[in-house]
């Protein structure tokens, strides 16, 4: 069974983990379009080489980022997650745009 | 019964005979014999009948690598007589044969071989059409081995991590070395051997001339292994197969061992190879190391009159051993034109034995049905498997051979390792494998003693290295100058029987034929002859079959190579994959009440709930009962399972806000809200209630199987957007009940002293705090079965207390208790949807008619977008209540709603409502059959039609008058 | 003399059940299984206790380790690791900002009880609910690891795990709290584990300490 390395845990059983996807960057809600919404939304880059993967650890409720290569199904690093997101998120209270019913 | 002397039968225990029955006859055998060196001790050598041609089979390997010595156990089928122990009183049959082993009816199969041909059934039935239905009765009864007892009794089987620095699998001559040199630099080491002592090769093979090497290098490695702290020992245990990082399960008697190493060092060693020719599978006709094996391990005498056929300098030194133990040794054949070592080949011939260099046994000549090897035919080699027309025969009664090695490379191919053929060695070598795996011995190509010893120190260190343990720099690669292996083993007969594989009766003709057919890949080749399907797994069969493939279709025996190798690497029994195996459940605090009032449980996620309490058979009747009780007085359902989260801090507000659909940045201290919950792609996935505590507190509720998913999102998101909010999950620290009915006011009011009840003081909707029956609760005042009542939550260890209390407090009122089932009726008769049973992957909020719970003046909310875009779009179904008249087949959950021929829907929830007086459901619709009053079709089973009526929402109480009492 | 049955508190625990024969002494307000008719000789090769009724608590939040420092408890420099005040509490660090405190038999856990009358910080610091998310199962006796290890994945030898080790992971596929510490010198592996599937491991650990003579034990085999 796979090993994966957990910053807050160490070493452990794969099996004590849950995948949780891709680390993707959200497109403005309110201003971007729908294909860009829908993009975010349903597709998946799924390339051969390093990806970076949100992993929680189950037993401690740790959500952290993996980077993994999807060839050699490497683990190359684990950290926490405030390594990429430093500051909290806001979103503007502007109304969505009229392009959204079209 | 006679036993060569002392020190032949290393691991039997004279003093300890035994008695057992075969086929119905009494042997007697000493402990610590496998059943087949017991039989082989009574010059009892047939064993087994093949599996196709009914041959008779005796002992091949000695070593449980082979499919000859497969035998019935008591009731047990498929045991392997060479590893099994013997023991007193067992009572051992034959397989696969027809009357008797010994005369075996289906031994005629092998006259009919050449209408049996590779791919037989293959070929035979699968045209025309149905032909495999008349065959495939007959087919069934000769093709299976051993009878399976349908009546067992299960036996307890479990399974056990095992933890190490380093892990070494084979515990020859390379293992033993490379295990002391690890554990001496300190790292803990688990070494693993499949036979009952370590050793290896060191406990059967003769390395030199006079026959004490092994014995004396033996004593010492094993005696060091056995004084080892650092070294743990698992003998007769099987290592079956290789995982990532080093997770290698061992099977050891009725365990399974999960063994996870930080290195680990395999030095499996390598399988002696047979040689292809007339009759090579008669009983009396066995590797060298088998015979090596009966003498060294059980003292038993393989023969009186040996023909040793060899394809290296092993065979020579088999023969020396032979001459010792008193078997007459006619003649040493070796493939070769000459020896490797002269010294060897001298003192086999200074023992007055002939040597007949550059021949091979072209044909083992038969007794009387075949039953064992009475000569064997010595032809003169001329070519590539071409032999002179003419030979000489040599009686005998054992044909020792050994056309070379295969490394055993299963596991290491497992584990990704690739395997290459260097045609000068004519040997298959492996590389590529991954880091902290290593391999050692002969399994490495190294077959001199003292390389292999090297070889296992060589490995060791660099196991070191990695640990950090190793105090020297990197060693380097041992390499070995002897050649073990005979390039082209194969002498094809004109009249076949020249086994490749001796599980599935495969000659070297079959092979080729199959390349002929236009099977050219190794893999098709296997698919197609059944080569190297057996039990055996291609133990003997990859190597020949590799060698004829590429010589068939002209091209290298790399490029051939072997079918891939995949776990088990030796039969294991489902037992001790399936033994002990954890399924865990839940229990509410109040469970074991349930139990005690009767109630029919049922699964819900991992927990353990009431259905209704009665029998199963009285499903409805409880149900109806229960749910009028509900109605007209009042009941109490376990409702723990409810997933609860706490959101505290400044931000909890703000949080509630972006994962829920509706409002809830002015929810009111003290009131609870409707809560949705959708996914990013607009769907619905959960919902609950949401009870603000506190400014900065929230308590919100989930569905028993959601909760676990929607924690996990919100801690993702928190993780991301970084608010200041603390987010607890704490489902299992709250019991929790709704205690619902016209009385139940009254029933709390005995309970709860400390909590206004009126209806202005804790009206609908509303939260309050307070004790009930002493115990400190949170109180909801709900309406999901539409009745007056409350939810009271209290910490878990008081949960059963409190159930106590209430059915306590309710006797004066008739308080009865209510299962999911009867809930779910109840909540249905009130057009409630549930989650998961009445949505699907595509639900969105619109379908669901849940605009109102949607807030659309806030910024953002998960899902916000999605819900805004497919909204907008054109809606093409929705969720209705639909009424059937009583005694029409009630639809099921799944069944279909059609709009003319097209699907347009599908039921969600259905079921007989006492309230209502007509079957109620919930189905999916097409947009066109949404209106009150129209008709709709649902199929039902059977395919029978019924027309259901779109009827408003709710069924039960339309002004919700009763929740609000 | 009217004997204490865990039925005569309103606070029972979630293995009462399997303690019929048990003989008890109220603990924090509660029925507290003491004695099993075996005795600290069975503690010391394998036994299996159940603590669920005796006090815990626990924090989190930034401010969360000010909180325990201020009341006079040890906090653990790291995560995963346990520390033990001088009182006999174990504190448990499971994050950078997440502790549980485990209570003492010697005092009936009246520590715990004080520790949560504690105002708390102004910001920054939640009380948990461990008390009743979790239930406390405590192993004990010369073959914990090779006990464990027939339901745990994690390496739990003294050289991997050593005293006031903590190992957040998965046992009999259910999560679990793992703790390696010492009460009165005896070895123990406390094991904090979903209340509600406590009935299931307890059925689990007992299994998997049959073949080292384990039995149920009562806090009296203790001492």
């Amino acid at each position: 069974m796979k090993i994966m390395p957990c910053p807050l845990n160490g070493p452990r059983n794969i099996s004590e983990f849950v995948h949780g996807g891709e680390v993707r960057e959200m497109p403005n809600p309110i201003s971007c379009t729908d294909r860009e919404w829908a993009e975010y939304v349903f597709y998946s880059d799924n390339q051969a080489g390093i990806v970076t993967e949100w992993w929680l650890h189950a037993a401690s409720g740790y959500w952290f980022i993996a980077e993994r290569h999807t060839v050699t199904d490497e683990i190359i690093r684990t950290y926490d997650p405030s390594e990429i997101f430093k500051e909290r998120v806001e979103f503007s209270a502007e109304p969505a745009t009229e392009e959204v019913s079209a | 019964m006679t036993r060569l002397n002392a020190p032949m039968g290393l691991l039997i225990d004279r003093d300890q005979p035994l008695a057992f029955n075969f086929d119905g006859k009494p042997y007697q055998g000493f402990k610590g014999d496998s059943i087949a060196s017991a039989l082989a001790g009574n010059g009892r050598w047939l064993l087994s009948r093949s599996f196709k041609y009914h041959r008779p089979r005796g002992p091949l390997t000695m070593a449980g690598q082979d499919a000859n010595t497969l035998i019935q156990l008591g009731k047990e089928p498929n045991v392997l007589a060479d590893r099994e122990l013997a023991e007193n009183g067992i009572d051992v049959q034959g397989q696969n044969y027809n009357g008797s082993l010994d005369g075996d009816r289906d031994a005629i199969l092998g006259h009919f071989s050449r209408f049996m041909p590779v791919g037989f059934y293959y070929r035979c039935f699968f045209k025309p059409m149905g032909v495999w239905d008349k065959w495939e009765g007959l087919i069934r009864e000769k093709a299976g081995l051993g009878v399976l007892d349908l009546e067992f009794e299960p036996e307890y089987y479990d399974k056990a991590y095992l933890f190490h620095d380093v892990v070494v699998v084979g515990s020859g001559p390379a293992g033993l070395s490379a295990a002391l040199k690890a554990a001496d630099a300190g790292a803990s080491v688990l070494l693993v051997e499949e036979q009952p002592i370590l050793g290896g090769s060191l406990t059967y093979n003769r390395f030199d001339v006079a026959g004490s090497q092994a014995d004396n290098l033996r004593a010492d490695l094993v005696g060091r292994v056995e004084q080892h702290k650092n070294i743990e020992v698992l003998t007769r245990a099987a290592c079956n197969g290789w995982f990532a990082d080093n997770y290698l399960p061992v099977i050891q008697g009725k365990r399974m061992y999960k063994v996870r190493a930080t290195e680990c060092i395999v030095a499996s060693g390598s399988f002696e190879q047979h040689v292809v020719f007339r009759n090579n599978d008669l009983p009396g006709v066995m590797m060298s190391s088998a015979a090596s094996r009966l003498m060294k391990h059980y003292a038993v005498k393989p023969g009186n009159r040996a023909v040793v056929l060899t394809g290296n300098d092993d065979g020579y030194l088999t023969a020396l051993e032979l001459l010792d133990q008193g078997v007459q040794v006619a003649a040493v054949v070796d493939m070769r034109p000459a020896p490797e070592s002269e010294q060897i080949a001298s003192a086999v011939l200074s023992r007055g034995v002939q040597v007949l260099s550059g021949h091979t046994v072209y044909e083992a000549l038969p007794t009387k049905g075949n039953k064992h090897v009475r000569a064997v035919d010595v032809r003169a080699i001329t070519g590539r498997g071409e032999v002179a027309s003419k030979g000489e025969t040599f009686d005998c009664d054992l044909l020792c051979m050994s056309a070379g090695y295969m490394p055993v490379y299963q596991l290491l191919c497992q584990a990704g390792g690739q395997l290459k053929y260097d045609d000068d060695a004519a040997e298959f070598s492996l590389s590529k494998l991954p880091a902290q795996l290593r391999i050692a011995g002969s399994v490495n190509g190294i077959h001199s003693l003292e390389a292999v010893l090297a070889d296992g120190e060589r490995a060791a260190q660099q196991a070191l290295q990695t640990l950090g343990l190793a105090d020297g720099a990197a060693p380097a690669a041992v390499s070995c100058g002897r050649k073990v292996n005979f390039e082209w083993p194969i002498f094809s007969h004109p009249k076949g029987k020249d086994f490749v594989d001796f599980d599935e009766d495969l000659q070297a003709k079959d092979i080729v034929n199959a390349t002929r057919l236009g099977y050219r890949d190794v893999q098709l080749v296997k698919r197609f002859s059944t080569v190297g399907m057996g039990p055996s797994q291609g133990r003997h069969s990859a190597l020949p079959t590799a060698r004829l493939v590429a010589n068939a279709t002209d091209r290298t025996v790399t490029e051939t190579g072997v079918t891939t190798a995949r776990p088990p690497f030796s039969p294991e029994k489902l037992a001790h994959v399936a033994g002990r195996i954890f399924d865990p459940y839940r229990r509410t605090a109040m469970h074991h009440r349930h139990n005690e009032l009767g109630a029919k449980m049922m699964p819900a996620g991992n927990w353990q709930r009431p259905a209704f309490y009665g029998k199963a058979e009285q499903r409805d009747a409880c149900m109806q009962a229960e749910s009028q009780h509900v109605r007209n007085k009042v009941g109490v359902i376990d409702v723990s399972t409810l997933g609860g989260i706490e959101l505290r801090g400044p931000d909890a507000a703000e949080f509630m806000n972006r994962i829920y659909t509706f409002a809830f940045l002015k929810q009111p201290v003290g009131k609870t809200r409707y809560a949705v919950l959708t996914n990013e792609h607009g769907v619905v996935i959960d919902d609950g209630v949401s009870c603000r505590l506190a400014d900065e507190h929230f308590y919100v509720t989930a569905t028993t199987s959601g909760v676990e998913r929607v924690y996990r999102e919100m801690m993702k998101w928190n993780a991301q957007w970084r608010l200041d909010v603390d987010i607890t999950n704490v489902t299992s620290a709250f019991a929790a009940v709704n205690l619902a009915g016209p009385d139940s006011r009254k029933v709390l009011e005995k309970l709860a002293t400390d909590v206004d009840l009126s209806p202005e003081g804790f009206p609908y909707l509303a939260y309050r705090e307070g004790h009930v029956a002493g115990i400190p609760s949170r109180l909801l005042r709900v309406g999901f079965v539409g009745e007056l009542g409350y939810e009271i939550h209290v910490p878990a260890h008081f949960g059963e207390a409190l159930w106590d209390a209430l059915m306590a407090a309710g006797e004066e009122f008739d308080i009865r208790p209510f299962g999911v089932e009867t809930q779910r009726l109840l909540r249905l008769e009130k057009g409630h949807i549930i989650v998961s049973q009445d949505t699907d992957g595509m639900s969105h909020p619109g379908e669901l008619a849940l605009e109102w719970a949607i807030s659309r003046k806030k910024p953002f909310f998960v899902g916000r977008r999605s819900v805004d875009i497919v909204m907008a779009q054109p809606q093409t179904r929705k969720l209705v209540g639909f009424t059937l008249p009583e005694g029409t087949k009630k639809p099921e959950e799944g069944h279909l709603v059609l709009e003319g021929d097209n699907i347009s829907g599908n039921v969600t929830s259905c079921e007989f409502s006492p309230a209502v007086g007509a079957i109620i459901g919930l189905a999916y619709v097409g947009i066109n059959q949404i209106e009150a009053g129209s008709q709709f079709p649902i199929r039902v089973d059977g395919g029978q039609m019924v027309q259901a009526t779109v009827v408003d929402l709710p069924f039960f109480d339309p002004d919700n008058a009763r929740q609000a009492l | 003399m009217s004997a204490i049955t865990p039925e005569s508190f309103s606070k029972r625990s979630f293995v009462y059940r399997q303690l019929s024969a048990a003989s008890f002494t109220e603990v924090a307000g509660a029925a507290q299984a003491a004695d099993l008719k075996n005795g600290r000789n069975q503690a010391m090769q394998a036994g299996l206790l159940d603590l669920s009724v005796l006090p815990r608590t626990g924090f989190r939040g930034l401010n969360a380790a000010a909180h325990l420092q201020a009341a006079g408890l040890p906090v653990p420099a790291k995560p995963n690791q346990a520390s033990v005040a001088d009182s006999g509490e174990l504190v448990l660090r499971l994050s950078q900002k997440e502790f549980w405190v485990l209570g003492n038999l010697a005092d009936e856990g009246a520590r715990i009880d004080s520790l949560n009358q504690q105002p708390l910080p102004d910001s920054n610091c939640y009380p948990l609910y461990c008390q009743d998310s979790h239930a406390w199962l405590t192993l004990t006796g010369a073959h914990l690891p090779a006990i464990m290890a027939k339901v745990c994945g994690v390496d739990l030898r003294e050289e991997a795990f050593p005293l006031g080790s903590i190992a957040q992971t998965s046992a009999a596929r259910i999560n679990v709290v793992i703790v390696n510490h010492q009460i009165n010198g005896l070895p123990c592996f406390t094991v904090l584990c979903d209340s509600a599937a406590a009935e299931y491991l307890w059925e689990c650990l007992l299994d998997a300490m049959g073949e080292f003579g384990g039995e149920v034990i009562g806090s009296g085999a203790l001492s």
